[in-house]
């Protein structure tokens, strides 16, 4: 294979734009092959969609194949495009539907209405060609899931083939390493990033034009440039559906970043849990290797950079810099006090910068755009775009991109359609283990690094988990803190004893033993952790109870004095029973119940025989009618006792 | 005592005292001054232990030693020697011997160092090797290719735990003192990242392996009751396997998938919605 030059990027592009432009065949098919897509059956569906059109009558048409879409609670996916008409998404599939769209749409030229999804092109710096509308088929302009996204760090979702190099160079790929290497100094490039004001994807927010600026200054022979691919946040799944979906943007933001601070060597650090990621960034480093973007004199510059995997081994902490950096030395991934801080002495104690893979995707396009650009969305401190995993107790799950600034309830009510079975909001957790639960009077706020740390969570790397009525904030608070716990280094004792004892005391609470003065404590303890632990971890693993304290403090308070799990997920503190007025007898508990402690007949008010009740919740969520109540733990012995 | 003792000593005088002293102790003892005659006694079987002398014309000690170890290794051997100096005694220690009798030796001393290689040699055919041994001897070739091939690089200790992981499907002591050696570092440091990482397990995983997410999302739907339930129905705890080696159970952080939750992933296929109440016809498809 030849050394690419920027001719051959331009050629390359033509060449792939004429062969894939749509015109030229009856129709493109292209189905969404991320984690959620193989996992829901994509794969299947790709098999079935090559079969159906294997015979004569299959000739002219376009299969291709793309990363994750972001729908992915509607996996598995397939797009459908004819010429000079709209590109329909098609979603929920299964075999008998797929064989359908092939007949009717792929086919015979008409989409299948009540099976499509949306029509249109989502991603904003799509040439749209001349194209006619379908009848009876939402827009992606008007679709409230998608007239809010604006993708950027996301600009080929769904549309590229991340296994293909000629793909990704159709789209301006490596356009931007052309640019930088040839045309700009690191002083320019470094300039124009700090212009963009983006900060740091993963979760602190720093200054991402700062940090290569102050490495660039770094004096040394060797420096290193990382990316942060161990995305560890329970409920995030941002960067992995960047390095499945768009492996090339990775590496062309990390050779920019190494010519700004001058470095010769990169590592991915990625999770060993994402094997789909593993797998294609390894083929997107063999292909550019191959094609001379990467190794000895990229694109003719002169300027070299070798880039490798490294996989993780599952540890929270190795989020944290300097621990991520222990970890690639074959160390135990424990942090270390700053300063030095890593620009200065990182890797094998090399001048180092480590980013990550959000703030690398974003990187090409603020090179080929400009600072300006980039800053044209979001807010003055908080500028672009960021990428959310919105999950939870809503309706609709998935990867969304939204400018900085929009209101979290634009994000939940519209992007993401609201509360399952008309449940009722309670909180939305940001910032996973180290954030906090925003509740609903502050769902206003927009989503900016410096709005959202007012609520006392923090924007984070971009989980976004949304929780109804049926969850409770204690056990919630519980759960991120047996995460930290379990995760907690155990370098340094504020985090490794405090946390393994604030989680105590919330085990006590949820199980009956709270005791009057225990939030007091939980807050005295909290303040102390976070004042003393090393590094980020502990810093900031109470901010969970922090927020649930202080927006939820009559759940505490309840838990304690009450012994009462208003929302039945603490057994010990909870009793069901049937409210009479409201049950219409229609048996529906009674037939799930699976201990058989429900009884009563048809049309008539049931009960709940407490004695054998194991509280399991079934009834509480089967009832359609609200008619299952939660009482305090000792509603019935009282009356007993009386 | 029971037992069959060869004893090869050139002076017959040597033979005659042995037998005297360890007949009464109910041993049966034979004896020869030839190694090469032992060496037909041995291959008869029925022989556990063989004290032979270092120092003979013909054959001498160390070849006969050499000889059992090729031919008949669960015989044990103890030396007797007039010249116990280090050098050959260390020979003879590495040949596996399991004790030996510094000339003149007391009769108390023969039985003791009798009776404890009889312990011995009985307790190596009784005890069977632990499996995690038998494991790693089964892939040795692949762990040192694995060793050798990444033992250079810098940092090189997590790719080779990884890979060493994927082939054996867990990391047992064995193994880990085996890459210590071969990486020139101390085995608590390997150990110390063994056990950091999540990643790594000392445990092997059965034929079917169950990971159940945890993650927020699957934690708010019901993933504890699905472990709960697994536990139950398998009857072992998270880490554990069931005694046949055909199920493990663990939990994982979060398998990223929370579009699907709650997600239980069996071996590499990925159950979306699972049902606590429903588990066995999950487990059903691969039984």
């Amino acid at each position: 294979m030849p050394r690419l030059t920027v001719e051959d990027l331009k050629r390359i592009k033509e060449e792939y734009l004429r062969k894939h432009d749509v015109s030229r065949y009856r129709a493109k098919v292209t189905v969404h092959m991320g984690t959620c897509g193989e996992a829901a059956g994509a794969c299947k569906i790709l098999d079935i969609i090559k079969e159906e059109l294997s015979g004569s009558e299959g000739t002219d048409i376009l299969i291709t194949t793309s990363g994750c879409a972001g729908l992915c609670s509607r996996e598995p996916m397939i797009t459908v495009e004819i010429p000079g008409r709209y590109p329909v998404k098609y979603c929920d599939l299964d075999e008998k539907k797929t064989r359908q769209i092939i007949k009717e749409h792929v086919l015979g030229g008409e989409a299948v209405t009540k099976l499509a999804f949306a029509q249109g092109w989502e991603n904003q710096d799509i040439q749209r060609p001349e194209a006619k509308p379908y009848e009876g088929i939402p827009l992606t302009d008007e679709l409230p899931i998608f007239k809010h996204q604006v993708l950027r760090a996301l600009r080929n979702k769904g549309i590229t083939d991340p296994e293909s190099l000629e793909a990704y160079i159709a789209r301006d790929g490596y356009m931007a390493a052309a640019k930088a290497l040839l045309e700009m100094t690191p002083e320019d490039i470094i300039k124009e990033v700090k212009n963009s004001g983006i900060r740091g994807r993963g979760g602190a927010g720093f200054p991402t034009g700062l940090k290569w600026e102050l490495c660039y200054r770094a004096k040394g022979d060797l420096k290193y440039i990382l990316c942060n691919g161990d995305e560890g946040d329970p409920g995030a799944y941002m960067d992995r559906s960047i390095m499945e979906g768009d492996p090339h943007v990775v590496l062309e933001g990390m050779i920019i970043g190494a010519r700004a601070i001058g470095a010769s060597k990169g590592y991915i650090y990625v999770r060993a849990e994402y094997p789909l990621a593993v797998r294609r960034l390894q083929m997107a480093i063999d292909q550019a290797r191959e094609h001379g973007l990467l190794g000895e004199d990229i694109l003719g510059s002169g300027f070299s950079l070798d880039i490798e995997i490294y996989q993780g081994a599952g540890a929270f902490v190795c989020g944290e810099e300097t621990a991520l950096m222990r970890s690639l030395e074959g160390k135990r991934g424990m942090p270390i006090p700053r300063p030095p801080f890593p620009v200065n002495k990182g890797l094998w104690g090399k001048p180092t910068v480590l980013n990550n893979v959000e703030t690398y995707a974003n990187i090409p396009p603020i090179i080929l755009n400009g600072g300006d650009w980039f800053r044209s969305l979001g807010t003055e401190q908080s500028t672009g775009t960021k990428v959310f995993a919105l999950t939870g107790a809503i309706n609709n799950i998935g990867l969304i991109e939204v400018p900085m600034g929009i209101p979290l309830k634009t994000v939940i009510y519209e992007i993401g359609g609201g509360i399952k079975k008309g449940r009722k909001f309670k909180a939305v957790q940001l910032g996973g283990p180290s954030g906090g639960c925003v509740p609903e009077h502050l769902l206003d706020t927009p989503v900016t690094y410096e709005d959202i740390v007012k609520t006392g969570a923090i924007v984070g790397s971009g989980g976004m988990v949304v929780m109804d009525d049926s969850n409770c904030m204690v056990n919630v608070a519980r759960f991120f803190l047996e995460f930290t716990a379990d995760e907690s280094c155990g370098k340094c004792p504020p985090c490794r004893i405090g946390t393994r004892v604030m989680l105590d005391k919330l085990i006590d609470i949820t199980e009956g033993r709270g005791q009057d003065g225990d939030i007091e404590l939980l807050e005295d303890l909290a303040r102390d952790i976070i004042k003393t632990s090393l590094c980020g971890l502990g810093q900031t693993a109470p901010n969970p109870i922090l927020t649930t304290i202080r927006y939820f403090r009559d759940e505490y308070e309840a838990h304690i004095n009450q012994k009462w799990c208003k929302a039945g997920v603490c057994r010990e503190l909870s009793t069901f029973y049937i409210d009479k007025d409201a049950c219409t007898g229609c048996t529906v508990c009674a037939r799930n119940c699976p201990v058989q402690a429900i009884s009563g007949e048809k049309k008539k008010p049931h009960e709940i025989d407490q004695a054998l009740c194991i509280k399991c919740r079934t009834c509480y969520e089967k009832c359609k009618f609200g008619a299952v109540k939660v009482g305090p733990r000792d509603m019935f012995k009282q009356t007993v006792e009386h | 005592m029971e037992g069959n003792i060869l004893i090869v000593d050139d002076e017959e005088v040597v033979i005659k005292s042995c037998q005297r002293i360890l007949e009464p102790e109910g041993y049966k003892v034979k004896g020869t001054t030839s190694a090469r005659e032992a060496m037909d006694i041995i291959k008869n079987g029925g022989t556990d232990i063989v004290i032979t002398d270092l120092k003979m014309p013909d054959v001498d000690g160390l070849e006969l030693i050499h000889w059992i170890k090729e031919n008949s290794p669960q015989t044990g051997v103890v030396v007797i020697t007039g010249y116990p100096s280090q050098e050959s005694i260390k020979d003879a220690l590495e040949h596996g011997i399991i004790d030996y009798l510094p000339k003149p030796f007391s009769p108390e001393l023969l039985i003791d160092v009798t009776e404890k290689a009889i312990n011995t040699v009985k307790a190596k055919v009784t005890e069977e090797k632990p499996y995690e041994e038998r494991d790693v001897e089964e892939k040795i070739d692949r762990i040192m290719e694995i060793i050798n091939n990444n033992k250079h690089k810098p940092g090189a200790l997590i790719p080779i735990l990884e890979q060493v992981q994927e082939v054996l499907g867990y990391l047992p002591a064995t193994v880990q003192r085996i890459i210590a050696r071969e990486l020139n570092i101390p085995v608590s440091e390997v150990h110390g990242v063994v056990s950091f990482y999540s990643f790594f397990t000392m445990k092997p995983k059965g034929k079917h392996n169950i990971r159940v997410c945890m993650g927020t999302a699957c934690y708010v739907k019901r993933g504890k009751e699905i472990l709960e339930k697994l536990k139950e129905h398998l009857g072992i705890d998270e880490g554990g396997i069931t005694e046949d080696r055909k199920f493990s159970l663990e939990t994982v952080r979060c398998l990223g998938a929370c579009g699907l939750a709650p997600v239980v992933m069996v071996n590499n296929n990925v159950h979306a919605g699972v049902d606590p109440v429903k588990i066995d016809e999950v487990l059903k498809q691969y039984e």
